[in-house]
């Protein structure tokens, strides 16, 4: 079971409401943090974030019992340990 | 999506245009005005090789005044060279200063790598967007390059080179720090701390799985 976890600050929120948004993922606002939990991998869409590229690099704030497979500027994708 | 949250119209200080010794308001700070006395930078100061290059884009092109000189005579140790120290007010009572040394060679490190180069810079702060395009207005009017302008996570930034080639950053706020901003702070620097001290390589994949331990060790059971 995979956690990310985000800032919960503005210029992450539509990062962190694409992850929200894959099948399966299950999200929490936890002491200034949203954490997105699923029980497989976790893929974002850079394009569908519509973020800029420095918010983009500098959204991920955590990784709980997963490991990031691919960081670029088309996705985030990140697989359970 | 959402468009990014509008610029602020205030900014973390309050200004004051004279670098007077007035009281100044302490910057925001999510766990109180009175955690620490420091009251912002007395001052940054900074050898210069072309003292007329210098006066003439913090005075002239970014119109900020000079408010202080020294002229002094060496004294102290054998390198110790005659000198003219002069100080910009930057705002807020901060100010910019530089050294001109008599007789002193120039010198500049052509050897540094970029990365390193990029990191060492100093981070002018305005308010507005307005002030933001004011400023490079100023400098473009001058026929000097914006090396760039940036949009990050929570200022919107441009880049000149100094003529002693300083990078200088001129910032706007795009939005207010908060007390979450100054949690993951220390959450990360613990995190970073913690992989440093651990025997495995230090990489931003450990310090993201350290991050996740320290959090949910916060969150209560």
């Amino acid at each position: 079971m995979t956690t990310l976890y985000f800032l919960d600050a503005a210029e992450f929120t539509d990062v962190s409401a694409v992850a929200a948004a894959q099948p399966g993922a299950r999200v929490q606002r936890l002491q200034g943090y949203v954490a997105v939990t699923s029980d497989g991998p976790l893929v974002i869409d850079r394009r569908v974030t519509g973020v800029r590229h420095s918010v983009w690099y500098s959204a991920l704030a955590a990784v709980g019992h997963g490991h990031v497979v691919q960081y670029d500027k088309d996705a985030l994708k990140v697989e359970p340990d | 999506m959402r468009a990014y949250s509008a610029a602020q119209e205030t900014g973390r200080k309050q200004l004051v245009t004279s670098p007077t010794a007035q009281p100044r308001e302490q910057q925001a700070d999510p766990r109180g005005p009175s955690s620490h006395p420091v009251r912002g930078i007395n001052h940054m100061a900074f050898p210069t090789f072309d003292p007329a290059g210098t006066i003439g884009f913090y005075r002239d092109v970014l119109g900020l005044p000079l408010v202080q000189t020294m002229q002094v005579k060496a004294w102290g140790p054998e390198y110790q060279r005659d000198f003219v120290h002069f100080f910009f007010d930057i705002g807020n009572a901060d100010r910019l200063a530089f050294f001109y040394y008599f007789g002193q060679e120039p010198y500049r490190d052509e050897n540094l790598p970029p990365l390193l180069d990029l990191g060492q810079h100093v981070a002018l702060h305005v308010d507005t967007l307005a002030d933001l395009d004011g400023f490079a207005q100023r400098i473009q009017d001058a026929g000097l390059k914006i090396d760039m302008r940036v949009m990050h996570e929570t200022v919107e930034s441009i880049y000149v080179r100094d003529p002693n080639n300083i990078l200088i950053e001129i910032a706007r706020p795009l939005r207010d720090l908060t007390a979450a901003d100054a949690v993951d702070a220390e959450v990360t620097a613990q995190a970073l701390l913690d992989v440093l001290a651990s025997d495995g390589e230090p990489t931003l994949d450990a310090l993201w799985a350290r991050k996740a331990e320290l959090i949910a060790a916060r969150i209560p059971a």
